[in-house]
């Protein structure tokens, strides 16, 4: 038994070049992998910021993480940076330590390797498949909260502030708004607007290059300023020289103060481990769905944690599965990691080559395409999609609220909180349906008897003071011993007052009654097992499915 | 009598001595394994100070060091120490943006560097900030610390000459800076491309001969007289360097291209 979990995790373990044999088209591979480092670049560049780490790191993360995860994984997902992912890291470690400071570069590295630790811990424990209890509302929430976020974030170098702290976003607009003359710099103010109206045009054209195309426009309204105004005058910010390596090699540091301040840090390392894995669950999945390839849920847990656990050997940070770059390299025809291990090459390449022209960049424009990005993911379209159900609506709402005033992490909780509880509540509903017959009442019961679900059951046999009780059993998806003793309870009292409980049952049910003991009190009538009725007598459920809405 | 009234006097000064807590010397940051926030900043400010080329590339566009001309880390005297964070208001203007310190460090990448401009809150800038702090421990608010900047030399009634500057050059610069200034081993290069360029506070004559005269020849500062100085800081002046960030390239267009 030991031996043959050991045997079947060394197997996920190892990375399955199996998907060799199905590389037909390696020219489209590579191309795909080529358009993804191209869109990850300012990507990797935005979320280091949002992680408050400097720009390499970010770029480091679109090439290791995508490696190893690609590497050890079994899907053509784009793993690499991931907004929520980075968001957290900045929330978790800037209260420790000064943004990009030696100590804070340390501790986000610390952290990455805790998120690693967790993420294989749920590998282990093949906790995997409890992420498909994560409802899709929450995850959209959880998106669209952290688009919010984004924009928020985008608007100090969008405007040319210095960044500053407030508790509610509120405050920071009331800021901006009553000194807007003193505050903004019209010169980052108009590189970014020319950034947000080129993206926002592209769109229109090109639905995966857009942003590119924005960074571009940005790019060139930056060199016009700098041709006209100096920079003491317009003290613009820059993204700067970038000392990009081959190979970052680096040993974070594990000394006992470090371990000890780190403590600190477990919750968001949990949180980062919960979010990545839902994000990237989610879109493996869909894969798994929209596409023939031999995926493993476990295996792809695996390898988010290695290569988030290896990551900060490499000078990278955390990351997870990304959405969007899944999709382009998808619809570019894409279908094995060769692809994203050809992107992972790519952006070292392109960066080394691009780096004096990168130098450059403004802020701004980059704040520009952040800003896109971040209002890209409140979708109105998300909110009408969940409206249909009322407490995916709540959960969406919810979430989505919580991240606004308290924080991406708090969200997250919330967010996974509410999803259970929404889940308990919905497995635990009952669906009776009672009939007056010549022999007494009928009551169909539909759902799953159990000790959470006993509830709604006893009231409906309270309001039967009379006559005798037929309960049909046949769509019980599930009965346990509270259930079992339950009826045995009931039957003895109906008894007292001369009724009588028929259970109408099929034979493994009745096999399994009669095992856990409901005594002679109560009636089992067989049915007959291969005769189910002709028509079911409930009306369908309302639930919304896992569609491309979330991302 | 007179002696017990010695002991006494040295009593209190050990005293006061100890009160005023002593702040550990860099090289004691350097063995700690474990820095909090501040002091940690402050050895990532000393890391740039004394190499900038590997700590704070982002920002610089030269071969220099801050401790090119911060001399010993910027603690020599009269070779710009940065023991100055008692000379800058600490306040923040409405947009954040002139703080102190942080604009003169902001400044010193820009055109001593010949860089880019860092944000003001880059960890960089505020590494150096925290360094700046850390020297500045005991000196007075708002007084002038003892041989701050360079020495300013007197009027010595002739003006300079570029001429007789470049006899002095070669015969005592050329050594170490080379004969095209461009830097042979430690020596930085004086002049071309590859160092500070014309918005620089070097490239003022008063300054770079104040700071020639007291500090070169590198370890017998004071050895030129104060003629000699003025002249081999004019004679640098000269030379060729990057253009002053200050100016706007539309305008340098304009005028070339108008008559
Ligand atoms: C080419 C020589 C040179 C280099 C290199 C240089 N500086 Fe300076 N720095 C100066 C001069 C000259 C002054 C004072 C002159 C002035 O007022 O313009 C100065 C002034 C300063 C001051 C204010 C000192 C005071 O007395 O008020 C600070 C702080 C400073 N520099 C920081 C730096 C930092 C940080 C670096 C490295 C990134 C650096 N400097 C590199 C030449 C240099
Ligand atoms: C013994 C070698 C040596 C000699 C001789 C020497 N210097 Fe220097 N000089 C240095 C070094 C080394 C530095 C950088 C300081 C450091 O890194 O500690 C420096 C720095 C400078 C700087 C500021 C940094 C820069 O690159 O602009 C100037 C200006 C300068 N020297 C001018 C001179 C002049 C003028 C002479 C001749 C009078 C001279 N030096 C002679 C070694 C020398």
């Amino acid at each position: 038994m030991i031996a043959r979990v050991a045997r079947q995790l060394l197997r996920e373990a190892l990375p399955d070049l199996a998907w060799r044999h199905r590389l037909t088209h390696w020219r489209t591979e590579i191309f795909a992998g080529f358009v993804g480092a191209v869109l990850v670049i300012p990507q990797g560049i935005n979320f280091a910021w949002l992680a408050g780490m400097q720009p390499e790191y970010g770029l480091y993360c679109a090439i290791f993480v995508t490696l190893f995860a690609s590497l050890l994984g079994s899907s053509s997902m784009m793993s690499g940076p991931n907004t929520a992912v980075a968001i957290l890291i900045g929330a978790a470690v800037l209260p420790l330590a000064g943004r990009g400071s030696p100590v804070y570069v340390d501790f986000v590295f610390l952290l990455c390797l805790m998120v690693g630790i967790v993420q294989l811990l749920f590998w282990l424990l093949r906790a995997g498949r409890l992420f498909q209890y994560i409802s899709p509302a929450a995850i959209s929430g959880i998106s669209a909260g952290a688009g919010f976020l984004i924009v928020m974030s985008s608007l100090d170098s969008l405007l040319g502030l210095s960044s500053f702290q407030t508790t509610f976003f509120y405050q920071k607009l009331y800021v901006i708004l009553s000194d807007a003359v003193d505050l903004v710099s019209p010169y980052s103010l108009s590189i970014a607007l020319v950034t947000i109206t080129a993206g926002y045009l592209a769109r229109e054209r090109s639905s995966r290059y857009f942003l590119l195309i924005a960074v571009a426009a940005g790019y060139v309204a930056g060199l016009v300023v700098a041709f006209i105004w100096p920079q003491p005058v317009t003290e613009l910010e820059y993204l700067g020289r970038m000392p990009i390596e081959w190979l970052p090699w680096r040993v974070p540091t594990l000394t006992m103060e470090y371990l000890m301040i780190s403590v600190s840090l477990i919750p968001y390392a949990v949180t980062i481990a919960v979010i990545g894995l839902a994000q990237s669950l989610v879109i493996v999945r869909e894969l798994k769905m929209e596409t023939d390839q031999d995926i493993r849920l476990d295996k792809e847990v695996y390898a988010q944690g290695v290569a988030n656990f290896l990551a900060p050997f490499f000078s990278a940070f955390a990351g997870a599965g990304s959405f969007n770059r899944t999709k382009a390299n998808q619809s570019l025809g894409a279908t094995t990691p060769l692809s994203t291990l050809a992107a992972s090459v790519f952006v070292l390449l392109l960066v080394s080559l691009l780096g004096p022209v990168l130098t450059w960049m403004p802020m701004a424009a980059l704040a520009g395409t952040l800003f896109i990005v971040g209002a890209n993911m409140i979708k109105w379209s998300d909110v009408q999609h969940y409206a249909r159900v009322r407490s995916e609506l709540m959960i969406y709402l919810a979430t989505f609220l919580c991240i606004v005033f308290f924080g991406l992490a708090a969200g997250v909780t919330v967010a996974v909180v509410l999803s259970v509880t929404a889940f308990l509540l919905n497995i635990s509903r009952l669906e009776l349906r009672e009939e007056s017959t010549a022999a007494g009442t009928l009551l169909r019961v539909r759902g799953a008897l159990f000790y959470a679900s006993m509830e709604t059951l006893s009231d409906a046999f309270h309001r039967h003071l009379q006559g005798d009780l037929t309960v049909d059993l046949q769509y019980a998806t599930h009965i346990d011993q509270s259930a079992v003793d339950f009826f045995a309870r009931e039957a003895a009292q109906m008894r007292r007052r001369a009724q009588t409980l028929h259970l109408r049952v099929n034979a493994t049910q009745s096999h399994f009654l009669q095992s856990m003991g409901v005594g002679d009190n109560v009636r089992l009538e067989a049915l007959q097992d291969d005769a189910p009725p002709a028509t079911i007598p409930f009306a369908p459920h309302h639930s919304t499915t896992l569609t491309g809405e979330t991302r | 009598m007179f002696h017990r009234y010695l002991i006494l006097v040295a009593l209190l000064l050990s005293a006061t001595a100890h009160a005023q807590e002593e702040q550990p010397s860099i090289s004691q940051l350097l063995q700690e394994p474990f820095l909090d926030d501040y002091y940690s900043n402050v050895v990532y400010g000393y890391e740039i100070v004394t190499d900038s080329q590997r700590h704070a590339s982002r920002y610089v566009g030269n071969a220099l060091n801050c401790s090119s001309c911060h001399l010993q880390a910027g603690t020599q005297k009269d070779a710009l120490p940065l023991n100055v964070a008692g000379m800058y208001p600490k306040w923040r203007a409405k947009n954040g943006k002139r703080n102190g310190i942080g604009l003169r460090i902001r400044e010193c990448f820009l055109y001593s560097m010949d860089g880019i401009m860092p944000p003001e809150d880059a960890p960089e800038v505020l590494a150096v900030s925290a360094y700046v702090s850390y020297l500045s421990q005991g000196e007075v608010m708002g007084a002038e610390p003892e041989g701050r900047g360079v020495p300013t030399l007197p009027d010595t009634g002739y003006d300079p000459n570029p001429a007789s500057g470049r006899l002095v050059y070669l015969q005592q610069c050329a050594s170490c800076h080379g004969e095209q200034g461009q830097g042979v081993g430690v020596a930085p290069p004086v002049w071309g491309l590859d160092s500070f360029n014309r918005g620089a506070g070097m490239h003022g004559i008063e300054t770079a001969a104040g700071f020639i005269w007291a500090n070169m020849p590198l370890g017998q500062g004071r050895s030129l007289s104060q003629q000699q100085a003025l002249d081999v800081a004019a004679y640098i002046n000269l030379q060729i360097r990057p253009a002053d960030p200050r100016e706007s390239r539309l305008l340098k267009l304009l005028e070339a291209v108008l008559p």
